[in-house]
């Protein structure tokens, strides 16, 4: 199985380099971006909207300062996120051959292919939240907790995208893995607004006036209420293992 | 005597029964067959006839409807993974992925074989002229094909499964590679089973040979018995039709005369004094029965 795992890497080595300058690029623009916002322009430019007659609070322009930053920091997770390399490589190779051959079960073969993905989620979460401590003791936009628990939820909903990915790659063959990206983010997106449902309607029916409805919620929820996110992350996780098993077991010759 | 007790004391390495595969548009259709242990046997076929999806079933890459498949004695599906640390394979097409160095595939392999040998296969690179440190993907069809060779010889395998391994290679890189199988089955308890429809190289190299056509097994059995009971009977189109049908496997008539596949040529030449017998060759006996078939 360490076997898979190393090749899965090997696949995945050009977005390892990827991954390193993008890394690099962020460190240095977030750096640039907090010591600017606590000392530079940025700051000046927040002064000036709180004071303008815009109806920004402080907290505005600190959660849209706090956003950007955000978006910065999940750049390197989004490099990793994308897997879909590893089955257009086996695929053009036709290693799916030579791996049914191998003295390895299937159960591991898929096993092999889901921590591939963890590892690389691990290494770039861990990245991560090095920056976010560096970053955490150069503003007071933002605590290292509130970093951390942005970090996370972002990683465990990049990990439901990678673990749904694995799962369609399965179900629509190799070759076809920009159809798995879309059906993915189709079904997360789905899942969002069923889950959301009443909220958008009452928003769209104007029972909650629009204007009052700010997104910093969102904000909220995603720097303190990570631990949900992860869960539903571990269930989609295994639920999709056991589902792409299912249709490995019985397609075979797929992995 | 000795002879009997020696019979009975070859183990079969494969054995194949009843097995059935159905795809909706292709069966395969209860094929049974077995390979002794020391033997090379050749399994051949026209494009199609199900060569790679017994392959296949035998290395419980895929699933068999029916039937049994025993590989080393023990039954394939209860404990496949293990079995196929025994099994070295090698396929038509490389399967390694093209950005890989042979170091590369030496890491890889070394972790997922418990008898990986480092040494044996960096050594089977060097004697197959094979750079260590290029990636494969700009290696011709003939190092591709002697690649896998040196990864399914690597981990000690005593059977090697081979699908096609020789087509498309020019003859030179064709009769290396069954120098190279010949060596491996210089071992007693090394078998090789070889896919193939270039008959010329199982001619050369094949103890035993399984011919396979439209999923169904068509003859089996040892390869020098078939050639000598086959024969090419050659005569007037008139005295042609006189020959008894359950000799026959298959007549062609042209303007001048006829000819066809007799399936015990000793008898036929002795019955048919007048006509013309020839030894035939398996692809001709591969070709009368297929036409024989339609």
């Amino acid at each position: 199985m360490k076997g898979l795992i190393i090749k899965d890497v090997m696949c995945l080595k050009k977005q390892l380099m990827m991954f390193v300058y993008v890394l690099i690029g962020v460190l240095v623009i977030s750096v640039m971006f907090v010591l600017s916002a606590k000392l530079g322009n940025l700051a000046a430019v927040g002064q000036d909207m709180v004071r303008s007659d815009s109806e920004l609070s402080v907290t505005d322009v600190q959660n849209m300062a706090v956003e950007a930053l955000v978006l910065f920091m999940l750049l390197p997770l989004a490099v990793v996120c994308d897997i879909s390399h590893v089955f257009t490589a086996d695929g053009k190779a036709g290693f799916y051959k030579i791996s049914g051959a191998f003295p390895i079960p299937l159960y591991k073969r898929l096993l092999a292919r889901y921590l591939t993905i963890f590892v690389f989620f691990g290494m770039g979460t861990l990245i991560d939240i090095v920056i976010a401590f560096v970053l955490s003791r150069l503003t007071d936009l933002i605590t290292f907790r509130e970093f951390l628990g942005i970090i996370l939820s972002a990683a465990s909903v990049m990990s439901i995208y990678s673990a749904l990915m694995v799962f369609f790659c399965f179900v629509f063959g190799y070759g076809k893995e920009s159809y798995a990206q879309i059906a993915s983010l189709f079904s997360m997106a789905a899942a969002v607004i069923l889950m959301n449902l009443r909220t958008i309607r009452e928003i769209m029916t104007g029972v909650v006036d629009r204007e009052q409805f700010s997104g910093w919620e969102i904000l909220d929820f995603i720097k303190y209420k990570a631990w949900i996110l992860i869960l539903i992350a571990a269930f989609v996780s295994l639920l999709s293992y056991g589902a792409s098993y299912l249709i490995t077991e019985r397609k075979r010759g797929v992995i | 005597m000795e002879d009997m007790e020696k019979t009975n004391s070859i183990k079969n390495v494969i054995e194949i029964e009843n097995v059935t595969k159905d795809y909706g548009d292709f069966k395969l259709d209860h094929i049974s067959f077995s390979v002794p242990e020391g033997s090379v046997c050749g399994f051949i076929g026209q494009n199609g006839a199900g060569k790679t999806t017994t392959i296949n079933l035998l290395l419980d890459v895929i699933k068999k409807d029916t039937g049994s498949i025993r590989v080393f004695g023990k039954e394939v599906g209860a404990d496949s993974a293990a079995l196929r640390e025994e099994i070295g394979v090698v396929f038509d097409e490389m399967g390694f992925h093209e950005f890989m160095t042979g170091r590369d595939i030496n890491i890889m392999m070394k972790n997922i074989y418990k008898n990986w040998d480092e040494t044996a296969f960096f050594d089977y690179l060097k004697r197959f002229s094979l750079p260590s440190k290029k990636k494969c993907g700009s290696f011709s069809r003939g190092m591709r094909m002697k690649l896998q060779i040196a990864a399914a010889l690597s981990h000690h395998a005593r059977l090697l499964v081979m699908d096609e391994p020789t087509s498309g290679l020019d003859p030179i890189v064709r009769n290396e590679m069954l120098d190279i199988f010949r060596e491996f089955v210089v071992s007693e308890d090394h078998t090789i089973f070889l896919s193939s429809h270039i008959t010329g190289d199982l001619e050369k190299i094949a103890d035993e040979v399984v011919f396979i056509n439209a999923g169904r097994i068509v003859l089996a059995g040892n390869k020098d018995e078939l050639l000598e009971k086959h024969g090419i009977l050659k005569c007037r189109k008139e005295d042609g039709e006189k020959v008894s049908d359950s000799l026959i496997v298959h007549r062609e008539s042209g303007s001048y005369g006829t000819e066809m596949l007799v399936n015990d040529r000793y008898a036929a030449a002795k019955l048919y004094p007048d006509a013309v017998m020839e030894p035939a060759t398996l692809e001709e006996i591969m070709l009368h029965y297929v036409s024989g078939k339609r």
